[in-house]
């Protein structure tokens, strides 16, 4: 009995190990040596010298484009993430609903989901290209406008066609969640609703919105993970032209360390991205998941 | 949990060990090749080469020298070089465009110490000065191109305009254009995008008697020619001279619009007939030099990539290292392979052993090679140049979106002499 | 509201106010169609004159000029209005001196109602003719139906008489339909195809809409000269063609008040299925693109003047050219890399997720805090971390470090979802398979796994997909060139100098056909994988 009970007590950790090596090894070493890179002097060619303290941090805050790419960072999550869910919310709804062909508009909705980033970015950046771009030579095509469009006049659109990309292959993940709930909720609550007199507002505020609220949690905490970290999308469109007008942090920091050579402010720039993100996906969870039990 | 760690490590080094046995006495470089063209992979480890390849050649030839050539795209390749060099495994042999700042910090062999004097004395003196710092060579050249501008000929004819030689005759072309056509021909192009836009920099500096030096060799950039420069520069964009946007639109882009008639003048690389002729364009064009501010001499800009060694100071036989690194050298620079290398992407040569066999092939290499003569190339060899040149395209992007051109100037300049 | 509560007197009310609805609305339509749908104006004769500033002799000449010409012009009645038009652009050149160039044109307006367009001949008039057609017997089949049953409620109706009300239904939809379609056409007819078709061979195609064209805007005038007219012709819809729109919209409803019972309930059902429609049109439309674009010549891509949909010449060869750079290899490469990540990050993560959802012991959420805090790096932020690790394990330029790395960025989703479909379902199967002597390993491989099948098959899919699209580790971890995974391989194409986009866009095919298919075929247990992992979080 006593040994039973010693066995119990480190078998859990036993079951976990598998996992916790695999992501000391390859997830926390590697987060370790950038910290500790993020107090180090990294020269251009990439040589790795002395710790040199908060330098780098410096360096990297007081760079006249960060505030720029801070507020594109922010923009870019806060439109990307919530646009995404929002529509994404409405799909799953229209995809809840029966209709016929429901299946194959389903298996449709999966693509931009099994499509790598690389190569939807390289698309869409064919697509709206001004001269010979695919969408002006369909909408020409059609007749919906008389002169090729310049989808790309300036900055600003340039960055809202990224933000729109970024939405586009962000849908269907959350779509699926959400109608992931949906599908878990039991037609006994809208019944009841419907014995109430609720119409549809109601039940959607108050039978809909409650149950599928674990799912929109989880997808909008790794949909801001993805998105912050996303750099496909914006490397192949802009590169983050002109200026830094268009760059994100991560793109921001790869052109930092790979472009301009400085790979110490880089990595203390990576090490910021980490405490922010952070702390908004942990408050985010913490608020939302305050009343579940973890 | 130390001896599953150990466990688990040693499986997986014994794993990726697998097939990493080479034959006693082999020595294996690892050669890193930009990517120019779509040729270049075919030919470096395709079968671009009369069905075989570089690697397979240089291996038949060169029985002992074992190669892991990689080509990586010029969109990868600092942080492929550059990741690898934190983690002290920079490759043997490193084919790119700079070279500074490797050479200061002590990661590069000397080009003496592996390249054989006949090989080195066959490169273009000039080429090689390009390549020096504290009086010792570090780089040597792989190629090289030339930029002129190219005008649409039968644009001109139409409007009835004269190819401009100075930057006002070059505006009235440029009006006289716009409103014959009224939008539908670019007047100008200009590529000031991430990737190129120091090129852009030095078209106009270079033609106004300004610089990214001065005359001691050290940084001038905002000098007032510069910053007249640069003024005029996006004076163009301003006046809706230009392809709509120079920050993202870059040099092929330009050549497919000069290509299909909507581009009247473009600056670009000496490769542009081989682009056109490769994409199926049929346009009529002529070559011109650079226009230039009225009493500054008109100049040409030039490019220049290079090839280097890293230090390998592990290994134990120096100077078979050397010798096999030479091999390399002397395989790439020889005429059968070379020649084939430099016209295939249609670059200008670097050694002068090359010139008679491309000037056989094709008489037009000539009158290249006279404009590489003239041609002035980026102070690649001071080891400021990575943040001057990302520094001149922040400034052009900025200054577009309606910076003033002084200010960032003393800006950059500021940060780049400290 | 439910039907069952109407009395035949309410349906006759409804049906009553409907019709008078419908009456009015066709009145309309029939107005709208007689009034000017389109305003035309033909560029007649354009004479450009440079270094002419308004008011001096050059300018009284040309002016004088144009205006005779105006006035030949003006004498054939079937070209419309005829006026002179004048733009002036002066501009100051780099030596400060001013330069005017002044564009004078004559130009003719005329307005065309709908019918002009039926009787015109023109492939679009067709299809105004259409919509007509389909008016008119929508119109038919709902009056045919009315005779005796004016009173009676929807679902009362004989097959027959519902069968025919349907189909008014069905035709007024086509016909609001080909309104918009109309003009889409109409611009792409005078905008599009006649252009671009002037600037080559005359086709026989070309010649009849031309021919048409002559007819419908100049009383058969132009003759040899219609093309040069047409490539100057602009022309604006009028506020009468949109107000089409509304009217037979209002058509519409009157007839679904007529043959259905809820009308809310059937146009929110076209809503759903024009959402629907609209969503799968924007979703398909990248693939639409990367699938003609595979196919196109190097020089079509990028085309400025590109007039087709699809390519003028499927270029099939571009698979075979792709194939011999290498493209199936890197498919296999990253075939092998999914493969392996998904089996180690199941591997680490189904024993894990188990703990976590059958086991209390302390320090359970120190791991999830973990887990979770592992998945705030993005890899290309440790990029260099990375690459330091795998020198140091002898795994750079490897498959399995990349199988490795990709294994432990997805462990945090792997584990939550795994551990969310452990928790849906009951222990006490398990524990009942462990009274009969099974150890825990046993029961979990014999009794769980079976029964959380759609939850693994949603991790693995998950991770399979993130493997599969991983780009930047593999650009600096691999570099010998038959190790590279598709979506570094596909890079070559994109070269200094070229980027050939249908090779690109071919490989993108290749890489992209497998996992949709997959991804389609998964798709029901994706839902329900999600719904047992996710819901319960």
């Amino acid at each position: 009995m006593h040994s039973m009970l010693e066995r119990r007590k480190w078998e859990p950790y036993l079951w976990l190990l598998p996992s916790i090596l695999l992501m000391t090894i390859f997830v926390i070493f590697p987060i370790f040596i950038v910290f500790k890179l993020s107090f180090s002097e990294i020269s251009k060619a990439g040589v790795v010298g002395d710790f040199i303290g908060l330098g780098n941090f410096k360096a990297a805050v007081t760079d006249k484009a960060f505030g720029t790419v801070m507020t594109n960072t922010l923009l870019w999550v806060v439109s990307v993430v919530g646009i995404s869910t929002f529509l994404g919310f409405i799909v799953a709804m229209v995809m809840n609903s029966p209709f016929r062909g429901r299946k194959i508009a389903r298996s449709i909705i999966v693509f931009p989901w099994a499509t790598s980033l690389v190569i939807q970015a390289s698309i869409w950046n064919y697509i709206i290209n001004f001269e010979y771009g695919n969408l002006n030579n369909v909408l020409l095509n059609l007749g919906v406008i008389k002169d090729a469009v310049n989808w790309r006049a300036s900055y600003q659109i340039e960055f809202m066609w990224e933000c729109g990309v970024g939405i586009f292959v962000t849908i269907p993940f959350v779509a699926f969640c959400v109608l992931a709930g949906l599908q878990s909720i039991d037609n006994t609550y809208y019944e009841a609703a419907t014995v109430d007199g609720a119409g549809y507002w109601k039940k959607l505020t108050k039978v809909t919105l409650p149950l599928v609220r674990p799912a929109l949690t989880v997808s909008t905490v790794l949909n801001i993970i993805y998105v912050f970290n996303s750099f496909p999308i914006i490397y192949t469109i802009t590169k983050g032209a002109p200026a830094n007008k268009t760059d994100t942090l991560v793109t921001y920091l790869y052109m930092l360390a790979f472009y301009d050579q400085q790979k110490g402010p880089a990595t203390a720039l990576s090490v910021i991205g980490f405490v922010l993100l952070c702390i908004v996906a942990g408050l985010y969870m913490m608020i939302s998941m305050r009343k579940e039990e973890l | 949990m130390k001896k599953i760690v150990a466990l688990l490590l040693s499986i997986l080094i014994t794993i990726s060990c697998i097939g990493f046995a080479a034959a006693e006495g082999d020595i294996t470089l690892d050669v890193i090749i930009c990517q120019y063209g779509n040729n270049t992979n075919n030919w470096f480890t395709g079968t671009g080469i009369n069905g075989k390849n570089y690697v397979q050649l240089f291996e038949e030839a060169n029985p002992g020298i074992k190669l892991n050539l990689e080509v990586v795209s010029w969109n990868d390749v600092y942080t492929v070089v550059s990741t690898r060099i934190s983690n002290g495994n920079p490759p043997d042999i490193l084919n790119i465009d700079t070279f500074a700042d490797y050479a200061t910090e002590g990661l590069l062999l000397p080009v003496k110490d592996y390249c054989p004097d006949a090989l080195y004395n066959d490169f273009f003196p000039s080429f090689i000065a390009q390549s020096v710092i504290d009086d010792t060579v570090w780089a040597v050249p792989d190629l090289a191109s030339a930029r002129a501008m190219y005008y649409n000929k039968d644009i001109f004819d139409e409007v009835g305009i004269a190819v401009p030689t100075t930057w006002a005759e070059l505006e009235d072309a440029c009006l006289a254009i716009l409103d014959y056509y009224g939008g539908d021909v670019y007047p100008w192009g200009m590529d000031m995008t991430t990737d190129e836009g120091q090129a852009a920099f030095s078209y106009y500096v270079w033609n106004n008697g300004g610089g990214f030096v001065d005359a001691d060799g050290n940084w001038a950039l905002n000098s007032d020619a510069n910053v007249e420069a640069v003024n005029f520069a996006i004076g163009l964009f301003n006046k809706g001279y230009t392809n709509p946007s120079p920050a993202t639109q870059t040099r092929y882009d330009l050549q497919d619009m000069f290509g299909a008639g909507k581009m009247a003048m473009v600056i670009t690389t000496n490769q542009l007939p081989t682009y056109l002729t490769e994409k199926g364009y049929s346009v009529n064009f002529g070559t011109a030099a650079l226009p230039h501010n009225d009493g500054a001499a008109s100049g040409a800009t030039g490019v220049m990539d290079r090839v280097m060694a890293f230090r390998d100071d592990a290994y134990a036989d120096q100077a078979a290292r050397n010798a096999a690194i030479g091999k390399v050298l002397e395989f790439f620079y020889s005429p059968e392979m070379y020649t084939g290398w430099v016209s295939m992407e249609g670059f200008l040569p670097a050694v002068s052993s090359a010139v008679s066999y491309l000037v056989a092939a094709d008489p037009s290499f000539e009158a290249w090679l006279n404009v590489l003569d003239s041609c002035q190339f980026y102070p690649t060899a001071k080891s400021e140049w990575i943040d001057v040149k990302q520094g001149v395209i922040d400034v052009e992007q900025n200054a577009m979106l309606g910076g003033d051109v002084k200010t960032l100037l003393d800006e950059l300049q500021a940060k780049v002499a400290k | 509201m439910t039907m069952k509560s109407m009395t035949p007197a309410h349906i006759r009310k409804r049906n009553s106010w409907a019709l008078y609805g419908a009456a009015v609305a066709l009145a309309a339509i029939l107005v709208l169609f007689s009034l000017p749908i389109y305003h035309f104006a033909t560029d007649l004769y354009v004479k450009k004159s440079p270094n002419t500033f308004v008011g001096d002799e050059k300018y009284v000449k040309t002016r004088a000029d144009v205006e005779a010409i105006a006035e030949t012009y003006q004498n054939q009645k079937e070209l419309g209005n005829v006026t002179v038009l004048e733009d002036v652009t002066q501009r100051v050149n780099s030596k400060g001196e001013t330069t005017s160039l002044i564009t004078f044109r004559v130009s003719a307006t005329v307005d065309k109602n709908a019918w002009d367009f039926i009787a015109s001949g023109l492939p679009n008039g067709r299809l105004l003719l259409f919509c007509v057609l389909a008016l008119g017997a929508s119109v038919l089949l709902l009056l045919l139906s009315l005779p005796g049953t004016f009173a009676l409620i929807p679902q009362k109706l004989s097959r027959r008489n519902m069968a025919m009300r349907n189909a008014a239904c069905a035709l007024m939809l086509i016909a609001l339909v080909l309104v918009p379609v109309f003009h889409f056409y109409t611009v792409s007819v005078f905008q599009r195809q006649m252009i671009d078709a002037l600037t080559r061979e005359p086709t026989p195609r070309l010649t009849s809409l031309l021919a048409a064209t002559d007819a419908l805007l100049y009383g058969g005038q132009a003759g040899d000269t219609a093309g040069a007219l047409v490539a100057g012709l602009t022309y604006q819809t009028t506020a009468a063609f949109w107000l089409l729109l509304p009217s037979m919209f209002g058509l519409l409803v009157a007839f679904i008040l007529l043959s259905r019972e809820s009308l809310s309930h059937t146009l929110t059902r076209g809503l759903l299925y024009l959402f629907v429609i609209a969503l799968c049109v924007v979703i398909l439309y990248p693939y639409y693109v990367m699938l003609i674009t595979a196919f196109r010549n190097n020089a079509e891509t990028t085309d400025m003047y590109f007039t087709n949909i699809f390519p003028t010449k499927w270029i099939w060869s571009n698979i075979t050219d792709i194939v011999n750079r290498g493209v199936p290899r890197f498919l296999l490469n990253s075939l092998l890399l999914s493969g392996g990540a998904t089996l180690i990050a199941l591997g680490c993560g189904i024993p894990a997720a188990y703990a976590m959802a059958r086991m209390n012991f302390r320090g359970k959420k120190v791991f999830l805090g973990f887990v979770i805090m592992s998945q705030m790096f993005a890899p290309i932020v440790l990029l260099v971390g990375i690459s330091q690790l795998m020198n140091v394990l002898n795994l750079n330029d490897s498959i399995i470090g990349l199988m490795l790395i990709n294994a432990a960025f997805n462990q945090a989703f792997a584990i939550w979802l795994l551990r969310g479909t452990f928790i849906s379902i009951s222990p006490e199967m398990e524990q009942a398979a462990r009274i009969d002597g099974c150890s825990t390993g046993k029961a979990l491989i014999h009794v769980l796994l079976p029964m959380a099948a759609p939850g693994i098959v949603t991790t693995l899919i998950f991770v399979f997909i993130n493997a599969w699209n991983e780009y930047t580790i593999s650009t600096v971890l691999i570099s010998t060139p038959f190790k590279k995974p598709i979506t570094v391989g596909i890079t070559q194409f994109s070269s200094f100098n070229m980027i050939e986009w249908q090779y690109l866009f071919a490989s993108a095919l290749l890489a992209t056909i497998p996992v949709v298919i997959l991804f389609m075929f998964i798709e029901k247990h994706l839902v329900a994988g999600l719904t047992s992992g996710g819901v319960k979080g």
